[in-house]
């Protein structure tokens, strides 16, 4: 299996002295071709800066990453030449990342003139296109973000996000902002892309969103992968302690097993 | 429980509407109704905009600021209608019986009082016995928040979600009410603290026997807690009943959510998800409100009102006219 992206040694400071942060402490993580991937944590746990390391928007202090066997950062740069657009970032609050005067149509419209390098209505169609296997109808499209739902305005990201043919989507808690029957929406989406080949990296806190969705997963916690592996199995059988407690959390009927094992 | 039984609040036929100057008044929910039997555990479940905000707002005399107000209906709270209340009225009510903790933990404090601070003044009101000072520590205790004396000093910003929102359910209790309106008290946090938040809710329901509604988009979250449970669609009660009567939903709006629900899902296979949109507020057809998404819709489903909550009050209750067909299902 090949690596489309490889993590090795990763770690991220912040800050010096007494104000020093350890966001990410000497990590290293895989990720095939096509593969559902998921990261679990609490807030705090460095997750989310981890993702951005991936994302090449974080350089990390120590340690490298690998797209394609490739390292992805140069100093301050990250993915030179014409590898930049093979991996998109989808962030966790829909609302905060779509400019609130651009309707979804020209939000969409924009990121593909400048991927497609095309003029401006050839990019329309093709955002259009992409808004349209979102779920997003030519009436909807023409809205703007406050006009649209929680779940519409994440489908516009995602589409977005889809306009520079990625092969590595990094979705930082996608479902976390949005209703439950949105949230099953997207889900399908999700899988309708891996089916397509796309690798999705899930970084969520919402253990069931991760079961659902990923083949195998790293507990994260306070910067360390605390515990890592095939995702049924780590559901059925944890290992540590942390993930056992993640497990008894969540509500509903996974919740309900986990806290009947951590007593019995 | 029989219809007998006194409840601690009633809720009938319930309708709120956002008047207009120049035009028709919007009617944001319509066809509400519900009971909270004393030391119950409620839930309230709809999509975002589906009205289960507007109608808490209405227990707790916060729609006139929202620019909206109770059209007809009753709110009753102990033999008390709150729905046609006067302002004067609500400033004796709000605060004392009915607590409130709002949706978001991390804006709720005011970022310029210390914890101490913000307790006091909602210790105010109450009559309880003791100085304010001593009052405010059993609170935080009740919550089970540690370090109370640093805490007390404290500003919100200092404070991780979790504590803020138990610094919140603190000032909620601070007066003793008899119900604690808690609307999603959990959005935005980690599940773990989720998951103590539940417990500590669960524990003061069992201490003080404070009646507590939980709004919820989470089904999962409100079967682990609650007793009984309200679904909302479109501004109406669509379907209401226990927990365990939930198992066998009667309206399709509910059956559709619990196929939604991704923890009992097998992991890669297609979710059900609620065809189209929730009908915009003003824009509801005539007939039952969720035709236009319903997998059994029938011909006399699209004429008419919006169907009532069929069954007794007390009941597992429907609004669907034909939940005969969901029956083995």
């Amino acid at each position: 299996m090949t690596h489309i992206i490889e993590a090795r040694n990763v770690s991220v400071t912040f800050g010096s002295g007494a104000t020093k942060v350890e966001a990410v402490k000497n990590v290293s993580l895989t990720l095939a071709e096509g593969e559902p991937l998921g990261i679990v944590g609490e807030s705090g746990s460095g997750k989310s800066t981890l993702a951005r390391v991936l994302a090449g928007l974080q350089p990390p202090t120590s340690g490298e990453v690998l797209f394609n066997g490739k390292p992805i950062y140069k100093g301050n740069k990250s993915y030179v030449g014409d590898e930049r657009h093979l991996v998109q970032m989808v962030f966790q609050d829909p609302y905060a990342s779509l400019n609130p005067q651009l309707t979804a149509l020209s939000a969409v419209a924009e990121a593909v003139r400048i991927h497609d390098k095309c003029d401006r209505k050839s990019a329309e169609a093709k955002a259009l296109e992409l808004l349209k296997s979102m779920g997003i109808a030519s009436m909807d499209a023409a809205k703007k973000p406050r006009q649209l739902s929680g779940g519409q305005r994440q489908r516009v990201s995602v589409a977005r996000a889809l306009s520079a043919n990625p092969s590595v989507l990094l979705a930082d808690e996608p479902t976390s902002a949005i209703d439950q029957s949105a949230q099953a929406q997207l889900l399908n989406l999700f899988r309708g892309l891996l089916n397509q080949g796309l690798a999705i990296v899930l970084v969520s806190h919402d253990l069931g969103v991760i079961r659902y969705l990923t083949k195998r997963v790293y507990v994260m916690k306070d910067g360390v992968f605390v515990e890592s592996g095939d995702t049924e199995t780590i559901f059925n059988d944890p290992q540590q302690a942390y993930t056992k407690e993640l497990l008894a959390s969540i509500p509903g009927t996974l919740g309900v097993a986990a806290r009947k094992k951590l007593q019995g | 429980m029989t219809n007998t039984t006194k409840k601690l609040l009633q809720v009938t036929d319930l309708q709120i509407g956002i008047p207009h100057p120049r035009r028709e008044t919007l009617v944001i929910v319509n066809k509400a109704s519900f009971d909270v039997g004393y030391g119950e555990m409620v839930g309230i479940v709809g999509e975002s905009g589906s009205g289960k905000t507007m109608v808490c707002r209405s227990m707790i005399g916060t729609l006139e600021r929202r620019g909206a107000k109770v059209l007809a209906g009753q709110v009753l709270f102990e033999d008390q209608d709150l729905a046609h209340a006067s302002e004067t009225t609500w400033k004796k009510l709000r605060g004392k019986a009915i607590g409130y903790v709002p949706q978001s933990a991390l804006a709720g404090p005011n970022p310029v009082l210390t914890i101490g601070a913000q307790l006091s003044e909602a210790l105010k009101k109450s009559d309880t016995k003791g100085t304010i000072a001593e009052q405010s520590k059993a609170l935080l205790e009740l919550v089970k928040i540690r370090r109370i004396d640093t805490v007390m000093k404290q500003y919100p910003n200092q404070l991780s979600g979790g504590m803020r929102q138990r610094v919140m359910i603190a000032c909620a209790l601070a007066s003793n009410p008899k119900l604690l309106i808690a609307d999603e008290p959990t959005t935005g946090l980690d599940v773990t603290v989720q998951a103590q938040i539940m417990v500590l809710l669960k524990e003061i329901r069992n201490e003080f026997g404070t009646a507590i509604i939980l709004i919820s988009h989470d089904l999962a979250l409100i079967d682990d807690v609650c007793d009984r449970v309200v679904v909302m669609h479109a501004g109406a009660t669509v379907e209401v009943g226990s927990v365990s009567e939930m198992t066998t939903p009667r309206h399709p709006y509910t059956v559709a959510l619990n196929q939604s629900r991704i923890d009992i899902a097998v992991p890669g296979s297609e979710l059900v998800t609620i065809l189209g949109n929730a009908p915009s507020v003003g824009q509801w057809p005539t007939g039952c409100r969720f035709a236009g998404r319903c997998t059994i819709v029938q011909s006399d489903c699209t004429s008419g009102d919006h169907p009532p909550l069929f069954g007794d009050r007390g009941a597992h209750q429907s609004a669907c006219l034909h939940a005969d067909l969901l029956k083995g299902r």
